[in-house]
């Protein structure tokens, strides 16, 4: 119980220190991110959207204290103000339009990624000192490309060469946003590549983390008294190696995700995929505060939201966690 | 919230991590991959010192060939506008190099300050600073030194170092502030902070110098996420474009559509550099992990291909393979007239195999268990009796390698079986069927993550697949009554046990298939002395009640001498003297078994003084010439230099005889004034010489 109230005050506190980090960096920056965007769309903007602006930028009349609660009082609200990448649309509206792009594509890319690194990285660990060792310069390789120039090789082989898989959209003009048949297909054949790129770049981290902690763990006295029980050597690798391995796997979820969020953010763009990466680039292009700063939370919101799921699968996983 | 490193630096920093020399890890760096690493970085290093004066043209120079292919002219083709890429490339390679390695420095000196002194204060300072730096760990750093870099318009190669430096240096601070935690803890900190130095004098000069292989691989780690970030940052057009550097190249290429007109040699050569770099940096990186983590160094089990083939070459005419199983008879007493050999090890040697050195850490081991028996092993650490124990029970590993000698099993119908020719399936059966082994740490031998239960249960299940789930049930709630353990702990996990609940299961695992041997390797070490009493007395009660035979391997001659029907010595990794537990009390034979009997007190004896044995045990690598035992013993005399003495029989006034390797006895006979008693001779004789 305790430690459940332990992770949720640290949740809760990560997230205050997200928004207000958010809510200081344009006040400690040099210069006045709110009067240049006034002035930039000078006569364009209501009076209501300058307050709104003055309120998350800065309003330099006010005292600290008070913005930073007419703040918090607007993010709790989910009024980001107006996104000037995109004007006259409201950054909300940005996002809840390409959002769900992103969050299908990471989710599916890291639970596969995760899943078949994890397993060969088992397997290499378990079967050091053969030719599966030579998977260690290999994927060191590999997790050491950055994600969008793989993305850049993958546009000319497979868009642009062989013309296998469509790229610059999420889905066929020709098919509708919804629960159907075409709709999904099409969404699936479109994602391959930046889902394929995503994969191969980040599955490295898993596989060679996963290598090292079995090798770690085959020299524990538990898995040699396994061994000497006779169990199958399946059960050892499986229940006893592996098992133990995997905890710390989910224990560093924390970096490997915010690695694998921001390379598939890149990736994105170079796809021209419609989700937040684009996004992201445009608003940093068009030095669209409003915009970036709300990407900023939602995707910090969503890691968060990841390291909480994998605290509680630790939990389950590791029983000596569920007590005390 | 910990990664594989930082739990491994925890559970590493206890023990190996910190021996030696401060700058050992330099060695580990020797390994093929590693090299192959260092002259990666280094020819990257290099380009971005010498790369503006050799590149053959102004980077920034438009000219008339645009978009041409690698030719002579240009070996990695030119831009849109004509520019030379390979001099982008060797521009650019300066500016990523500065960045990677700036952004390093910076963040591993925050790190270090982070990490040494949450670990080294505590308390509140400890917590707050762990607090920042898990928050930071967890805030995408990506889109964050986006927003940074975005107001900080078109900053330079200075503010993308600040920007990437304050987002990144919270990993190494969490591995650092473990690894001060446990340095913390160590004897020489310990020290230095009884006699008064100041906190800041301790961090840097006890501290500090012990974590150098840990910084350094913190700081390779930063080094290749600063170069990825500057080159996402660069890509994005985030940093100043007009200032050339791997991710610029890819920015214009971008932006120029270079990937979808196909001009390949425009953009690969950037990305494959930072890959080349950045794997170059992992590959150092995973030598120092090898330092850090000796664990990772060792061989696993699954590299037993060469082993298993020597095994089948050995293959010897006495095996019948294992007999069918018999109801074993009713348990006989065991009598030291027993002649019913169960187990026969015939001149064991085992060897530790090193870089082509050959230690041997079990030398022409011969003895024989008796059913019913209890043998007992003594030595001291070092003495070779653990590598024994699993060599006995073939679950020695690389180095650890059996070089010769013949192990025999006799089964409860009389047929032998050769351990050593078993095959691996054979040997599967054999072990636990007919003989188990109790290690030494119940808290390291049980699986933390699975019941106590299931741990006995899959050893029956991998034994007796015909037997149906509640049947087994059914033995694991009577092997954990057997050893006092309460049916309602069936379910308990390792951790909810307690020390010596914990041994009580281990003993439970052993008797899962109700086995013929035990080896049982320092059983009660790591527990109080009541506790200790307790599961001894449960060890004897099961023999008799069960009728298994034991070797029980302990550094414990006084438990020993108590619980063991027969006592074997171990020197410097042979059997120094072998004898009735009686005899051997009573008539110590060999100086150095007299030396252990000296060293603990008797309950109902006369007073004397305790003497113990001067020196240390010899180191396995370097033996003493002749009687390895001559440097310390108080009765050596010239020839102990120069003969290694084999086991000699001496016959004793019980009518009994005992063996003991020392050259008092070579003519047969005990010589006089040496044997008369355990209790008296050594402290008062002179000693012949001093040990070094």
């Amino acid at each position: 119980m305790r430690v459940v109230l332990r992770k949720a005050v640290f949740y809760l506190l990560t997230a205050w220190a997200a928004i207000s980090i958010n809510f200081l960096i344009p006040r400690i920056t040099p210069g006045d991110p709110a009067d240049n965007l006034i002035q930039q769309f000078h006569g364009k903007l209501t009076a209501s959207a300058i307050k709104a602006l003055r309120v998350l930028f800065g309003q330099p009349h006010e005292s600290l204290w008070q913005q930073y609660l007419d703040y918090w009082h607007q993010v709790l609200t989910g009024n980001f103000g107006l996104s000037f990448a995109y004007f006259p649309s409201k950054v909300s509206t940005v996002l809840v339009g390409t959002l769900p792009w992103t969050f299908v594509l990471i989710t599916v890319c890291t639970v596969i990624a995760f899943v078949v690194g994890t397993l060969l990285g088992t397997l290499a660990g378990w079967k050091r000192g053969t030719w599966l060792d030579s998977l260690v310069p290999v994927t060191t390789f590999f997790s050491s490309i950055p994600y969008f120039w793989f993305a850049l090789l993958m546009v000319v082989i497979f868009a642009n060469i062989l013309r296998w898989f469509p790229i610059g959209s999420g889905y066929s003009v020709d098919e509708t946003i919804g629960w159907n048949w075409g709709f999904i297909g099409s969404a699936a054949y479109y994602a391959v590549l930046p889902a394929v790129t995503i994969i191969v770049a980040s599955i490295g981290g898993w596989l060679l983390g996963m290598r090292n902690m079995m090798v770690t763990t085959l020299s524990e006295d538990y898995v040699r008294l396994a061994e000497a029980k006779g169990l199958s050597r399946r059960r050892v690798m499986v229940t006893y190696a592996a098992r133990n391995a995997i905890l710390p796997s989910f224990a560093g979820f924390a970096m490997s995700i915010g690695f694998v969020v921001g390379g598939s953010i890149v990736t994105e763009i170079v796809f021209n995929y419609p989700g937040i990466g684009v996004v992201l680039f445009h608003a940093a292009q068009a030095a669209d505060y409003p915009l970036m700063s709300a990407i900023f939370l939602v995707i910090t919101f969503m890691v968060l939201v990841a390291n909480l799921l994998a605290d509680i699968a630790y939990a389950f996983l590791d029983p000596r966690t569920r007590e005390s | 919230m910990a990664m594989s490193t930082a739990t491994v630096v925890e559970a590493e920093a206890g023990g190996e991590s910190v021996r030696g020399s401060r700058f050992a890890w330099l060695r580990s760096l020797r390994s093929p991959l590693t090299i192959v690493g260092i002259a990666l970085t280094a020819f990257f290093v290099i380009f971005a010192i010498i790369g503006p004066f050799v590149a053959p043209y102004d980077p920034s120079q438009v000219s008339t060939a645009t978009d041409a292919t690698p030719s002579w002219g240009h070996w990695f083709g030119t831009t849109h506008v004509g520019q030379d890429v390979l001099s982008q490339m060797l521009y650019g390679t300066q500016v990523s190099i500065l960045v990677g390695f700036g952004s390093g420095v910076i963040a591993t000196v925050l790190s270090v300050i982070v990490g040494l002194v949450a670990g080294y204060a505590r308390g509140i300072v400890d917590d707050v600073l762990s607090l920042l730096a898990n928050v930071f760990l967890v805030l995408p750093i990506l889109p964050l030194t986006v927003i940074l870099a975005a107001l900080l318009p078109k900053s330079g190669s200075l503010g993308i170092i600040l920007v990437i430096s304050i987002t990144s240096w919270a990993w190494g601070a969490r591995i650092l502030r473990a690894q001060t935690l446990s340095l913390r803890r160590r004897d020489f900190v310990e020290a230095a902070r009884a006699t008064g130095e100041r906190p800041g004098t301790i961090i840097f000069r006890d501290i500090f110098p012990n974590q150098i292989a840990v910084i350094a691989a913190s700081f390779l780690s930063t080094v290749t996420v600063a170069l990825l970030t500057q080159a996402s940052l660069a890509f994005l057009g985030l940093t100043d474009v007009t200032e050339w550097s791997w991710g610029t190249i890819l920015y214009w290429a971008q932006n120029n559509s270079a990937s979808l007109n196909n001009e390949w040699w425009w953009f690969v050569p950037p990305g494959l550099a930072i890959a080349l770099l950045g794997t170059g940096l992992s590959l150092v990186n995973f030598g120092i992990d090898e330092f850090i983590n000796p664990r990772l160094r060792q061989a696993g089990i699954g590299t037993k291909a060469s082993q298993r083939a020597r095994i089948r070459s050995r293959r010897l005419a006495v095996s019948g393979g294992r007999g069918a199983r018999v109801e074993r008879p009713a348990a006989a007493a065991y009598t030291q007239a027993s002649t019913d050999v169960i187990l026969d090890i015939r001149n064991l040697n085992v060897d530790y195999l090193g870089d082509g050195t050959v230690t041997p850490a079990v030398s022409d081991v011969s003895f024989t268990l008796r059913r019913g028996e209890v043998l007992g092993i003594a030595g001291e650490s070092g003495s070779g009796k653990s590598t024994l124990a699993y060599a006995i029970t073939r679950l020695h590993k690389p180095p650890a390698e059996i070089s010769s000698g013949q192990m025999l099993y006799t089964n409860a119908d009389g047929s032998v079986t050769d351990i050593l020719a078993l095959t691996p399936e054979e040997l599967r059966k054999f072990r636990w069927e007919e003989l188990s082994i109790v290690f030494q740490s119940a808290m390291h031998a049980l699986n933390p993550v699975l019941r106590i239960g299931a741990q006995i249960d899959d050893a029956i299940k991998a034994h007796r697949p015909e037997m149906s789930g509640p049947a087994r049930a059914a033995r694991v709630v009577e092997l954990l009554g057997l050893v006092g353990i309460q049916s309602d702990r069936v379910d308990a996990y390792p951790h909810e046990l307690s020390g010596g609940m914990r041994q009580r299961a281990m003993i439970a695992v052993g008797l899962a298939l109700d086995p013929e041997v035990i080896v049982m390797d320092e059983p009660t070490t790591a527990l109080d002395v009541v506790i200790q009493r307790q599961i001894v007395e449960k060890i004897m009660e099961l023999k008799d009640k069960l009728g298994f035979s034991v070797i029980f391997i302990t550094h414990d001659l006084s438990l020993l001498i108590e619980l063991s029907d027969t006592i074997a010595v171990m020197y410097g990794g042979k059997i120094v003297e072998y004898a009735a537990a009686d005899d051997f009390y009573r008539h110590a034979q060999h100086p150095y078994s007299r030396g252990l009997l000296s060293s603990f007190p008797t309950l109902n004896g006369p007073k004397r003084e305790l003497t113990g044995i001067t020196g240390a045990p010899p180191d396995l690598r370097k033996l003493p010439t002749g009687c390895s035992f001559n440097p310390r013993c108080p009765v050596a005399f010239d020839k102990c230099t120069e003969v290694v003495p084999p086991l000699f029989t001496i016959p004793l006034a019980t009518g009994g005889t005992a063996e003991a390797a020392c050259l008092l006895y070579e003519d047969g006979a005990p010589v006089p004034g040496i044997s008369n008693g355990a209790h008296d001779s050594l402290d008062s004789r002179e000693p012949v010489k001093e040990a070094s």
